[in-house]
């Protein structure tokens, strides 16, 4: 492989694109033993470019105004040319962007990806994950329905219980004690701006990576060059095949499930006198609201649903043992399955009306998530047999 | 497709065939397919055409000597009324020495305003206020205030100088008379901005410049 | 050279037949359009509907341009200060014919007729419940008492309704020459109401499939592509 080396070209001596490319993206080192649930980093790089260059797009015909935006978007769904297509790529992004995000994060946890080395690619990745929430919260209000102003209302309400602070910085960044046209210009603006901080980040995100290294399923990093793969041709042939399955489930989304995942009432402008019957959240956000429900405390709620987050971010120092798949910790590989199940059924809870039943679900549920990270993460680390 | 025809080398990493080429050319006519309904979307929906709009404006309470702007098309349209001294200027052999277009050869007005004072009837004037050189709107130099008596349309972005006929100085950067649109008096006070009775095929697409 | 005449001969005259199938090819959902013009425009209107968008329904230019100049609207005041109105554009939406709430209100005892933009979608049971709705009128049986204004159908969970039984057979006559039952007109008119709420629906599923295609055929040539490169490792 190594070509002789020639006199640098002109581009080269005062910018070396080119070799750092090919030294990142084609010569770069990969694990040999690398699964499909390494591919979904891809995945999350494509559906991001898609989200900001249909984003832009779509903002272009948007009207940040609570009189105009409802039927602005009506407009884009209705008469701009092949507005339709743009906004059902940017709905049907944020349910893939999400999908392949908790897919992405279940497959560090499976396999330690979080350990050391890789505590900083881990913190600035939960750290995206914020941000896209933020940008997907103040999105959801942008068309301005019932559901994008209840759900905002909501989540307002709940923010103001934060005692001293919640009630003023809500107001200060909202403009208001309400939902108004204040609001909606600055969310729109947050939402703007926030897509393009993400970038910045995802290419810390990438610095990191391509530092320490991927992590692969043994978990057991490689030492010689004889275990591993250029990452061209290998590795981009099989990201090509796998972001051509990707691709074909959000086409499939795009163009013959567009409301399999969002909610009617979101079709009717927003009302500020009506509450909408059936009160819900978009999918991705289902785990978050069961947890704030499952509490009879607004502010416990509400802090629950943030340390839910928040125990992830402590995890590389909660879980101490230095062997990195879930794999080869016989008790890890069956307390985590049982994180990813009440994550899943905190999901389906939140999505349902608070009966009794779905609330102690979403108790129990809750109950594991937190037991599993601060207690027997910190305890099995401390005294387990690894295999 | 040269490299179809060379057999892969066996066990190499970097073989460009067939099959290779057609996957990232395939790749990339997606990619660029992907791009057309994002520019698409970048046309007006409602860009309508500009032929069947009509308005109809009342001038009975236009003085000698004064002017007022209408809206038409998105364009500013000047109306002035002139005064018999405004005409007389308009004649003036030294005057027409100094214009560039006078006798309004460029088509830039319907077939019944191609005439020394570039207007169905010499006592009115009907001018689109847009500057021919770059677009800006001229105004209007009231008769006597100007150094020309005749008044006239003085550009502010580029100093061109058009007379109360439209027409552009010599020495102007414009390069073209100002455009007259269709006009035809439904009476004697009253006139439509849109249709020309005197020249019915005319359209503002066909004009020069404007 | 005379082969290519006669070819474009050809194709010259299958054009204006060709232009004209969509009119003569009356899907229920053109047929709804018909019912929805001559019934439901009587009292609803559809506000993020523009009557351009007509053309979805093999509504010809002209016959959009018509419509629309029948509809007035309100175009800000004359001199004297006076509501001036002007006819409605391709471009304009189709307005309920209350020229404000209140007007709607009071002509239909307080309540307001629903505007159909999205009311197939946002109502639950969707086109399917517009239809079962229009069907399930029924005469008010002996010891209910209804309000003023209220009409007796089944379909809805208190057995009443705001809106009076809006079809009648034979009310209107379709120019495909459909028999215009009532039966036919509920189906055809909720089959537009789904098509008018979910926009560009038939061109969705045909770029859709174009897509998929696409994307089968880029699959199998990536998944051939990567064995092959894998095989090959060292």
């Amino acid at each position: 492989m190594p070509a002789p080396e020639k006199t640098p070209g002109w581009l080269e001596r005062r910018l070396p694109v080119m070799s750092v490319l090919r030294r990142e993206y084609i010569a770069f080192p990969m694990p040999r033993n690398l699964n499909a649930l390494w591919s979904f980093g891809a995945f999350l790089m494509v559906t991001m470019a898609i989200m900001i260059a249909s984003g832009l797009f779509l903002a272009i015909n948007y009207t940040p105004d609570i009189t105009q935006a409802f039927a602005s978007v009506e407009a884009i769904d209705r008469q701009i040319p092949s507005g339709w297509f743009l906004r059902s790529l940017h709905m049907g992004g944020v349910t893939m962007l999400f999908a392949c995000l908790y897919i992405h994060i279940a497959r560090s946890l499976w396999y330690g990806s979080y350990k050391a080395p890789r505590e900083l690619l881990w913190l600035t990745g939960l750290g995206m994950m914020l941000m896209v929430m933020v940008t997907a919260f103040a999105g959801y209000v942008l068309p301005w329905g019932q559901m994008s102003y209840w759900g905002a209302t909501v989540v307002l309400n709940a923010a103001h219980t934060i005692p001293l602070i919640g009630k003023p910085v809500s107001e200060l960044l909202l403009g208001g004690e309400t939902l108004g046209n204040t609001a909606l210009h600055r969310l729109f603006v947050l939402h703007f701006t926030m897509a393009f901080a993400i970038l910045a980040v995802i290419a810390l995100h990438v610095i990191a990576l391509h530092v320490v290294k991927p992590n692969n399923p043994s978990g057991i990093d490689p030492v010689s060059p004889k275990q591993t793969l250029p990452f061209h041709p290998y590795y981009t042939s099989r990201d090509g095949f796998a972001l051509c399955l990707f691709l074909m489930v959000y086409a499939g989304l795009v163009f013959f499930l567009p409301d399999l995942l969002t909610l009617a009432d979101n079709y009717v402008q927003a009302n500020p006198l009506v509450t909408p019957r059936d009160i819900r959240p978009e999918w991705y956000f289902a785990p978050f609201y069961a947890i704030l429900r499952a509490v009879p405390s607004r502010l416990g709620g509400l802090l629950l649903a943030v340390g839910s987050l928040a125990v992830l971010f402590a995890l590389p120092s909660l879980d101490r043992s230095p062997t990195r798949p879930a794999t080869r910790r016989p008790l890890v590989r069956l307390s985590l399955p049982l994180a990813f199940l009440s994550f899943i059924l905190l999901g389906v809870a939140g999505m349902h009306p608070p009966t009794e039943t779905w609330l102690i679900v979403s108790r129990m549920a809750m109950a594991w998530w937190f037991i599993h990270f601060l207690v027997v993460m910190p305890l099995v680390s401390e005294r387990e047999i690894t295999s | 497709m040269t490299q179809s025809e060379t057999p892969p080398p066996e066990g190499g990493t970097k073989r460009r065939d067939l099959l290779t080429t057609a996957t990232v050319t395939l790749g990339c006519a997606g990619a660029c397919a992907l791009a057309v309904p994002f520019l698409n979307s970048l046309k007006n929906p409602a860009a309508t055409t500009l032929s069947d709009k009509t308005i109809e404006v009342d001038l009975s309470s236009l003085a000698p000597g004064q002017d007022m702007t209408v809206q038409w098309q998105d364009w500013p349209i000047f109306i002035q009324r002139r005064t018999p001294q405004m005409l007389a200027a308009l004649q003036t052999p030294a005057h027409i020495a100094t214009l560039r277009d006078a006798n309004s050869k460029m088509l830039q007005q319907p077939k019944d305003a191609t005439n020394w004072h570039r207007s169905v009837r010499p006592d009115y004037g009907v001018l689109v206020g847009i500057c021919t050189h770059l677009g800006c709107v001229p105004s209007f130099e009231k008769p006597g205030s100007a150094p020309e008596a005749a008044g006239g349309y003085f550009c502010p972005c580029h100093g061109s100088n058009f007379d109360a006929a439209g027409r552009v100085a010599e020495r102007a950067p414009a390069p073209y008379n100002l455009p007259v649109p269709p006009v035809t008096f439904l009476s004697d006070t009253k006139i439509r901005i849109g249709h020309s009775a005197g020249d019915p095929g005319f359209s503002m697409s066909d004009i020069q410049q404007i | 050279m005379s082969r290519l005449i006669r070819n474009f001969v050809l194709a010259a005259s299958l054009a204006p037949l060709l232009a004209a199938l969509p009119a003569c090819a009356s899907t229920p959902a053109q047929r709804g359009l018909i019912v929805f013009q001559h019934v439901c425009a009587a009292c609803h209107g559809m506000e993020h509907v523009d009557y351009g968008d007509m053309a979805a329904f093999g509504l010809s230019p002209d016959a959009i341009h018509n419509w629309a100049a029948d509809q007035q609207l309100p175009n800000g005041t004359d001199d004297n200060g006076d509501p001036k109105t002007r006819p409605a554009t391709p471009t304009d939406p189709i307005l309920s014919p209350y020229p404000n709430e209140a007007v709607g209100r009071l002509a239909n005892h307080g309540l307001l007729p629903p505007d159909l933009s999205r009311l197939a979608m946002t109502l639950p049971g969707g086109a399917e419940q517009i239809r079962r709705i229009l069907l399930s009128y029924a005469p008010t049986p002996a010891g209910v008492k209804l309000d003023d204004g209220r009409y007796y159908n089944t379909a809805l969970k208190w057995k009443h309704i705001g809106m009076p039984p809006p079809l009648q057979d034979g009310m209107l006559t379709y120019p495909d020459g459909t028999k215009s039952t009532t039966q036919q007109m509920a189906t055809d008119v909720s089959a537009f109401l789904n098509d008018v709420a979910h926009p560009h629906v038939a061109e969705r599923r045909r770029i859709g499939v174009y897509v998929l295609a696409y994307l089968v055929l880029m699959a199998v040539l990536t998944f051939v592509l990567q064995r092959r490169i894998w095989k090959s490792r060292p």
